[in-house]
């Protein structure tokens, strides 16, 4: 029941002609068939979602929501089924020099150093003007990754490859970061450390980026905005302002504001699980 | 790194008893097994025409060496087997690697190659004998045949086999699908492909020695049948000796091209 009322308080505001997001995701409905002509399953249905320059957004939502999907369809590695991804007014038809993505698994090349592996992308993309190995270097330095140039990525912990990924993605200068679950395959730990490293790193020229995650703290923690989505198909609750000052710190988890935006999503989330148990076994 | 290389150093330290022990007790199984074949047909408990004896298997190797003909023999082996290896490896990687990345044409080509995996390439050593004759090259055709069926089945699962969220990784840098293949598609398959050609080169061997004893005046092959028929165990076992140490060197020589790629 909540629910339902916290989702009429979703509707974006309404675009004014002067204003132009960085990206604009434009009624996006995403859909796959199913293996062995199964059928078609509808990944994120309609959505819709602005994201202005220089601003750090997450994508917050059970497994399954379609916010992998919805990021995938903005790096423009998978087409909508319907509706558009507008990036700098131009619609996206596929992947650019200005999107870089950073993968859950990584996705390093195992048999590249690490060094190597940060100028795969630059290597892609022809960068010219600059040794490559030079501004490589630069990257994995910057990530806190010298010393490690010549390790390949098995030797590394799983917090380090990602450093690696996420390194190989700056390295390009794109406009837009894109990261699916950068964080999703590390242990809690792990996992604070690195939130921590990539709001320093964003802070030094605060790209755009689009974060996508299943640990609310974790959404609330790093975004200016946090945008819930439901399961089944994958569809925005809200998009909540975290109105709470940068440089963030670990002590701003404890703090009552936070604690609020915490059970503000929580209660979308668990609120969606409890209907679908509703569905399942309705008690009487 | 260097407090890595010193545990290791310092684990190896405390282990030397075992890896002595270890090497000691293979040495003394094989001059035991040694003391055992030289002695059993001298005390007659064996009849040496069937197993021959340390001594004269040296003895033969030194006559083989002397003789002249050795040279030839293998020179002639090696010539058919490299051709044959050469040929399979220039046609089945890239045979392979097309068939694992274009279904449609894996479709069209997966019955025939498979039938050919399940025949024994020695199945068609009289056909080529009659396309090619009984020279060199009806035994170039055999190792072929024998070593590209797995050079190319092996190509196709290495391409298969390669994590597909690497070709993500690569699209999303914009990445043409020439870039896709070779910096990712080919690396990623490289040590499938050399397994292909390790399995490749064994059959090869067999392909060659084999066509040799039935089609041949010359060759490693052909002395061993020879020396088998005439009941020289002696000479029969340096010759295969031989085979065996040159396939054990080829794999091992491939394995450490393969670990050096993968570097």
């Amino acid at each position: 029941m909540e629910a339902r009322v916290l989702r009429s308080s979703t509707v974006d505001q309404p675009v004014t002609k002067s204003h132009l997001p960085h990206i604009r995701i434009e009624d996006v409905t995403i859909a796959y068939e199913k293996p062995r002509d199964a059928g078609i399953f509808v990944a994120v249905s309609g959505v819709n979602l602005e994201v202005d320059r220089g601003t750090f957004v997450t994508i917050v939502g059970p497994s399954g929501c379609g916010k992998s999907s919805l990021l995938l369809a903005i790096a423009g590695l998978i087409a909508p089924a319907s509706g558009q991804v507008i990036v700098d007014n131009h619609a996206v038809s596929g992947p650019g020099r200005d999107r870089a993505m950073v993968f859950q698994d990584f996705a390093l090349l195992p048999w590249r150093t690490v060094l190597e592996n940060v100028r795969f992308g630059l290597e892609l993309h022809r960068w010219s003007g600059e040794n490559l190995d030079e501004r490589a270097r630069r990257y994995v330095n910057l990530v806190g990754l010298s010393g490690f140039e010549h390790y390949r990525p098995h030797q590394l912990s799983g917090g380090m490859r990602q450093r690696v990924g996420i390194a190989r993605a700056l390295a390009v200068d794109p406009e837009i970061l894109l990261l699916d679950e950068p964080f999703g395959a590390l242990d809690a730990q792990a996992r604070e450390v690195m939130g921590n490293e990539l709001l320093k790193i964003w802070e030094q020229n605060k790209k755009t980026a689009l974060f996508v995650t299943h640990s609310i703290d974790e959404a609330i923690f790093l975004g200016d905005r946090v945008v819930v989505m439901s399961k089944g198909p994958g569809r925005i609750l809200e998009t909540i302002a975290i109105d709470l000052p940068r440089p963030r710190t670990i002590e701003m988890l404890d703090g009552e504001a936070y604690v609020d935006y915490r059970r503000r999503i929580r209660i979308h989330l668990t609120g969606g699980l409890q209907s679908e148990r509703a569905i399942v076994a309705p008690h009487g | 790194m260097l407090n890595q290389k010193m545990t290791r150093i310092a684990a190896l330290e405390s282990r030397p008893r075992i890896v002595q022990n270890r090497a000691f007790v293979s040495t003394v199984a094989v001059l035991l097994f040694l003391i055992l074949w030289e002695t059993a047909p001298r005390m007659h408990w064996i009849d040496g025409t069937y197993t021959s004896e340390p001594s004269r298997v040296v003895m033969a190797s030194l006559e083989i060496v002397r003789g002249g003909d050795l040279l030839r023999d293998v020179s002639l082996s090696l010539w058919e087997f490299t051709w044959g290896i050469v040929l399979a490896v220039l046609v089945g990687v890239p045979i392979g690697l097309l068939l694992g990345t274009f279904q449609t044409l894996r479709h069209l080509l997966d019955p025939p190659v498979m039938a050919l995996y399940a025949t024994p390439q020695l199945a068609l050593l009289p056909i080529f004998v009659v396309w090619l004759g009984i020279g060199v090259g009806s035994k170039v055709a055999v190792v072929f045949a024998g070593a590209v069926i797995p050079i190319i089945v092996n190509s196709i699962a290495g391409v298969r086999e390669v994590d597909r969220s690497l070709v993500l990784a690569a699209r999303s840098f914009c990445a043409k699908q020439r870039d896709v293949f070779m910096k990712v598609i080919f690396p990623a398959s490289l040590p499938a492909v050399t397994i292909g050609i390790r399995l490749g080169i064994s059959r090869g061997v067999l392909g060659v020695i084999v066509a040799e004893m039935y089609v041949s005046q010359s060759g490693v092959g052909n002395e061993i049948m020879k020396y088998g028929s005439a009941f020289r165990v002696d000479y029969l076992l340096f010759y295969v000796m031989l085979v065996s140490v040159f396939g054990f060197t080829a794999t091992t020589a491939v394995r450490a091209i393969e670990e050096r790629l993968r570097k």
